[in-house]
């Protein structure tokens, strides 16, 4: 159990890792010894909680690590005997490991119960200093996200495997258990050496899950996933490109498809690989591969889980078309006069144009907002470069666009370019300049902001990771290995964009 | 002598006014008396002065009733001078300035300003006008009628003016505004409902543009010359359109085929005038029967360059029987039983263009002779094979024959003979026919003598006696043409005493000297073209006479004359009205020469050919001053060849 919730802390980026984590992790797992011996440093971890001093903030992060080595040679030990634990059955039942499951959601319960506690006592105090308050907050919400995980992993477990047959006939149905689904799923997985990255994404898809329903905290990015932050504005160029799917209106009938209605979290979350028979995202086509083992045998052959080869058309989904969520809506299932949407792409679009706020401005004008940072971009590309100029005053980047605008309005017309020229003889030369440096600023500055857009939706989900992975639900042997080298950095479990801050404090 | 307007009112005066159209009997009308001179002053609405000096005194003589004011002629107008000659309280609807390359839009405000009512302008050919001239222009928003043909910087921003700010146009020429596309077009027909005329030709617009204008409710007369961009596809547009069309000019549009045509055709019933000539290439017989639903209604069709069967014209000559004018020059299938069959059916035909159709005998102008007897117009040029058999039987049945066209037919004087006998000949063109000689020239000299054109280019046999023929007896000539007539001398040229002439070709007519020049200048007051190229005799003694006596001359060409700098100078400085000067190969001419003759005309010259070695010779201060006044200097670089 611990190494299933300790994995999202490991770093996903190597592949050759992961191998070597897999084999480790799928020993471990299967040994109950290993989870009372996980359970015992819970315990011992969790003395430290309700007797820390909640203005000596350091001390406690002290304890943590030492809490952490401490459990580091404790979870070795059962890897040590590794052979008894391939002899156990796989996915039985078992109460005694539920009841310890059970007990340790409690004592974590408590844990939290205590620290929200103390952050009500010590309020006064924390207003002189915010940046502690953000790190008990932070706490906080690390241990709340351990104890949902937990939560739903126990539940999972007891949930029959026939599940799966029952739900898959009922798209809705699925959506609504879909966190359940997962995990049993995940259980699944496990006992075929199910490769960490499913896990891993699981996870993720979760957490964000949680992250966009309580919309809980915004953290300053750690210099973390420079691959991801890249991959990012490639994402959204192909979102940009299937438009929200108006211009070609097809014509099925009710009925010959199927149709999907994602929810607004799973809309929002930056993923680009789409399950087509649940719908649900993920950010990368391997975790998605894995996903679609759950749905039915013909995905978990070696050939669907391999890289897709570039054969279109291979296996035949049903019609598949989407609703969007948002009640009302002429994209929405229950309109009278419902036109779906095609894709997911689609349907992110539609609904991040239609029902979402326009938080992007464009630094040049200040003055068009976007929802789509790929409009806003094509937007920026023209803007400011409006030579067409109507008379009264509007001015246009097309010439097209112009003479449209004087044929709506009586009077109007095209200004003469030699308006300009007079215009800009008197005087106005110089505050061209400065409005065009300006308007680099400006620029400037919105590529810093995008970029740090990005890359919080990223974050946002890692954010609960270091912690999480602190609280020693495992990985112990990424520890050994350097992963996180706590000797030389003892917040390394802390945001860096926090650590540096209290460092300073 | 009692007081003739006791007897004859100046009501009277007028009615009788409105008959006289030609500006000489209004000269004599108004030299009768002062009561003639008041009536002549009351009826007059239109005036069109050569100069701009005696504008002022002639503008408060007819402030009241001038309506037309066309100052297209005057050379060195620019906006102070036109200013000046529109007086400020004003009846004008109509204002021309074609060519008025001086005026800027300057000018063009005040015109607007002053003249409130205005309701024609035209500023065609000020080659240098742009939007800001149009953007003048669309001040004067009860315009009805514009013309801005060839004012080349004219984009869809200076239309866009003009539309919005002129919506009651009916009448639009922008003939060859090549910056102007579809986007200005489109605007066009939104804002202005009322157009009935458009001329779009030889713009860069495409079939969208057709179909917009095919929304135009009241388009009657639509010319789109040399629009490569249209074919069938736009015709379709216009056919299924709201306009109902009167006249269409498709000719010169590549791309258009039959089919499209034919589509027109269909959709167009009220069609009237249609001239398809160079299109593609190839009519099919599906249009020539679709013309049939016009029947009735059809009068000028002309289809050029189309090659089209005997049995085509057969289909024309029994449905469109009210045609007046058919043009089926270098028509390839035509042959005289197409043309029998045309004329049996078309009997009201007044105006046969066969030029170069070679096919053509006299068999066709016996049946033309036989069918249509009240023929005008017979263009019959290249048409070797006819001789004066036919065009005997034509002079004999056509009495009312006004222009004939037999350029390179090989015809003689026996032909010349035949047609003298048609009296009411306005225009005579027998270039290249090197077989008439001064005895037929004496035959149409003494029975044509309302003749006003004669075309003896190349008619090398004609000598003085010829010519002596032709200017005792057709005393009201504007237009001669004897180029390489080289057999001509001075003393024909001493003949050559013809008030009316305005427009004479002398070139290559090497044996003429200056004497004779200045003989013909002193008989021929009021010429306004004349062309002396390679006429080596003629030096400055020739320029002296021109400029002392033909005071009207607005277009001269003396390459390859022996002038000299002097001379230049002289003829320039002093011709009030010059403004077109072609002087190219001048070797007598120092460049000193040229200096100081385009500083003595500046001002009033619009075109200059000059030789392009004198680009880089001439000051570059006077080239800049002669283009700042809307001069158009041309450089040519051909070499120094001396023929004939």
């Amino acid at each position: 159990m611990k190494q299933i919730i300790g994995e999202p802390g490991i770093d996903l980026s190597s592949d050759s890792k992961m191998d070597l984590k897999l084999t480790r992790n799928s020993e471990s797992f299967h040994k109950p010894n290993s989870s009372n011996h996980n359970l015992n440093s819970f315990n011992q971890a969790s003395q430290y909680f309700p007797n820390l001093s909640p203005t000596n903030f350091l001390s406690r992060a002290e304890n943590l690590q030492q809490n952490l080595k401490t459990k580091s040679t404790n979870s070795f030990e059962p890897n040590l005997n590794s052979g008894m634990a391939t002899q156990n059955p796989p996915l039985d039942w078992d109460p005694h490991a539920m009841l310890s499951n059970l007990s340790f959601l409690e004592q974590k319960i408590h844990e939290v119960q205590s620290l929200v506690q103390s952050i009500i006592d010590q309020q006064a105090e924390f207003s002189s200093r915010p940046s502690e308050l953000a790190t008990r907050q932070q706490l906080a919400t690390a241990d709340l996200t351990c104890i949902i995980i937990q939560l739903i992993s126990t539940a999972g477990s007891l949930l029959p495997s026939i599940k799966n047959t029952l739900l898959s006939n009922n798209p809705a149905l699925r959506q609504l258990v879909n966190p359940d689904f997962n995990n049993n799923l995940k259980c699944e997985g496990l006992i075929r050496n199910f490769p960490e990255t499913a896990r891993n994404s699981e996870y993720e898809d979760l957490l964000r899950n949680l992250d966009n329903e309580a919309d809980w905290m915004k953290e300053p990015n750690p210099p973390l996933q420079s691959d991801i932050v890249d991959a990012n504005p490639i994402d959204e160029h192909d979102l940009k490109e299937s438009d929200d799917g108006d211009a070609e209106r097809e014509h099925l009938p009710p009925g010959s498809y199927i149709v999907l209605q994602l929810e607004k979290e799973e809309i929002l979350a930056p993923h680009t690989h789409f399950c087509v028979i649940c719908g649900k995202g993920f950010k990368r086509d391997a975790n998605l591969r894995m996903h679609m083992r759950g749905h039915g045998d013909e995905y978990k052959t070696p050939a669907a889980l391999a890289k897709p080869s570039k054969e279109p058309g291979s296996d035949v989904h049903p019609v598949t078309r989407y609703s969007c969520p948002f009640a009302g809506c002429k994209r929405n299932k229950e309109h009278k006069k419902f036109q779906p949407l095609k894709t997911i792409l689609c349907v992110k679009n539609h609904y991040k144009r239609s029902h979402c706020d326009k938080s992007y401005t464009c630094s040049r004008c200040h003055a068009k907002k976007f929802s789509v940072i790929a409009d806003l971009k094509t937007h920026e590309k023209h803007c400011g470069r409006d030579k067409w100029q109507c008379s009264c005053g509007t001015t246009f980047s097309r010439k097209d666009k112009l003479f449209g605008h004087v044929a709506l309005f009586q009077g109007h017309t095209p200004a003469l370019p030699m308006d300009e020229v007079k215009a800009s003889g008197s005087g106005q030369g110089n505050d061209d300049m400065t409005e065009d440096l300006g308007g680099y600023n400006g620029n400037f500055a919105s590529e810093e902001c995008l970029t740090s857009m990005d890359v919080k939706g990223i974050d946002e989900s890692r954010a609960y990771f270091s912690p999480m992975n602190f609280d020693g639900f495992g990985a112990l042997d990424e520890f050994g290995r350097g992963g996180f080298d706590l000797e030389d950095n003892p917040f390394a479990f802390i945001p860096s964009g926090f650590s540096q801050r209290s460092g300073d404090s | 002598m009692c007081d003739i307007t006791a007897v004859l009112t100046v009501d009277l005066l007028a009615q009788v006014l409105d008959w006289l159209h030609d500006s000489r009997d209004l000269k004599s009308c108004r030299l009768v008396s002062r009561a003639f001179l008041q009536a002549e002053r009351m009826h007059r609405r239109a005036i069109r002065p050569l100069r701009l000096g005696p504008l002022p005194v002639l503008l408060r003589r007819y402030v009241g009733s001038l309506q037309s004011l066309d100052l297209s002629s005057c050379p060195s107008l620019d906006d102070s001078a036109l200013s000046l000659s529109i007086p400020c309280p004003n009846n004008l609807l109509s204002v021309s300035l074609s060519r008025a390359t001086g005026v800027t839009w300057r000018g063009l405000e005040v015109l607007a300003s002053v003249c409130p009512r205005i309701e024609a302008i035209d500023i065609s050919h000020c080659v240098g006008f742009g939007d800001r001239e149009a953007a003048a222009v669309a001040k004067a928003c009860w315009l009805k009628e514009l013309r801005i043909d060839k004012c080349l910087n004219v984009t869809d921003v200076g239309l866009a003016k003009v539309a919005v700010g002129c919506s009651r146009l009916e009448k639009l020429g922008i003939k060859w505004c090549f910056e102007i596309s579809e986007i200005g077009i489109d605007l066009l027909v939104k804002k202005c409902l009322e157009l009935r005329e458009l001329d779009i030709s030889y713009l860069k617009v495409g079939n969208e543009s057709l179909r917009s204008i095919a929304s135009l409710s009241k388009l009657e007369d639509l010319a789109l010359v040399g629009c490569e961009y249209i074919d069938d596809e736009g015709l379709y547009f216009l056919s299924n359109g709201n306009c109902s069309l009167q006249s269409i000019d498709i000719s010169r549009c590549e791309n258009v085929t039959s089919v499209g045509l034919t589509t027109l055709a269909e959709g167009q019933q009220r069609l009237r005038k249609i001239n398809a000539g160079n299109c593609s290439p190839v009519l099919t017989s599906t249009f020539v029967s679709k013309l049939c639903t016009l029947g009735d209604t059809l009068i000028i069709l002309k289809l050029d360059k189309l090659q089209l069967l005997a049995s085509a014209l057969e289909i024309v000559g029994k449905n469109c029987r009210n045609l007046l004018e058919i043009g089926l020059s270098k028509c390839n299938g035509v042959n005289d039983e197409g043309i029998s069959w045309l004329v049996e059916g078309c009997t009201n035909l007044s105006t046969i263009d066969l030029t170069c159709c070679l096919l053509v005998t006299d068999k066709s102008l016996l049946s033309i002779a036989a069918c249509c007897r009240g023929v005008k117009c017979l263009r019959l040029e290249s048409c070797v094979l006819i001789s004066e058999k036919g065009l005997d039987q034509i002079a004999s049945c056509c009495m009312d024959l006004k222009e004939i066209d037999l350029t390179d037919c090989n015809v003689n004087d026996n032909a010349l003979k035949c047609l003298s006998r048609c009296s009411e000949l306005l225009v005579l063109k027998i270039g290249l026919c090197s077989g008439v000689s001064d005895i037929g020239l004496s035959f149409i000299g003494t029975n044509c003598s309302k003749l006003l054109e004669l075309d003896l280019y190349r008619c090398t046999a004609i000598t003085d006696d010829g010519l002596a023929a032709i200017s005792n007896g057709c005393k009201r000539l504007k237009k001669l043409n004897l180029c390489y007539c080289n057999q001509i001398s001075d003393t024909g040229l001493a003949h050559l005493q013809l008030e009316e002439l305005s427009d004479l070709e002398l070139r290559g007519m090497v044996r003429i000297t200056s004497s004779g020049i200045t003989a013909m200048a002193m008989g021929c007051r009021s010429l306004t073209q004349l062309d002396l190229k390679r006429c080596y005799s003629i030096d400055d003694a020739g320029m002296w006479a021109l400029a002392q006596y033909t005071e009207n001359l607005r277009q001269l060409t003396i390459s390859y004359c022996t002038v000299t700098g002097l001379g230049l100078c002289h003829i320039l400085g002093s011709l009030r009205c010059l403004q077109d000067v072609k002087m190219v190969h001048l070797s007598w001419v120092s460049i000193e020469g040229f200096e100081l003759a385009l500083r003595a005309s500046c001002g009033k010259l619009k075109k200059v050919k000059l030789l392009g070695k004198l680009q880089d010779v001439l000051s570059s201060e006077l080239l800049q001053t002669l283009q700042a006044r809307g001069c158009r200097i041309r450089w040519v670089n051909k070499p120094l060849v001396f023929k004939g």
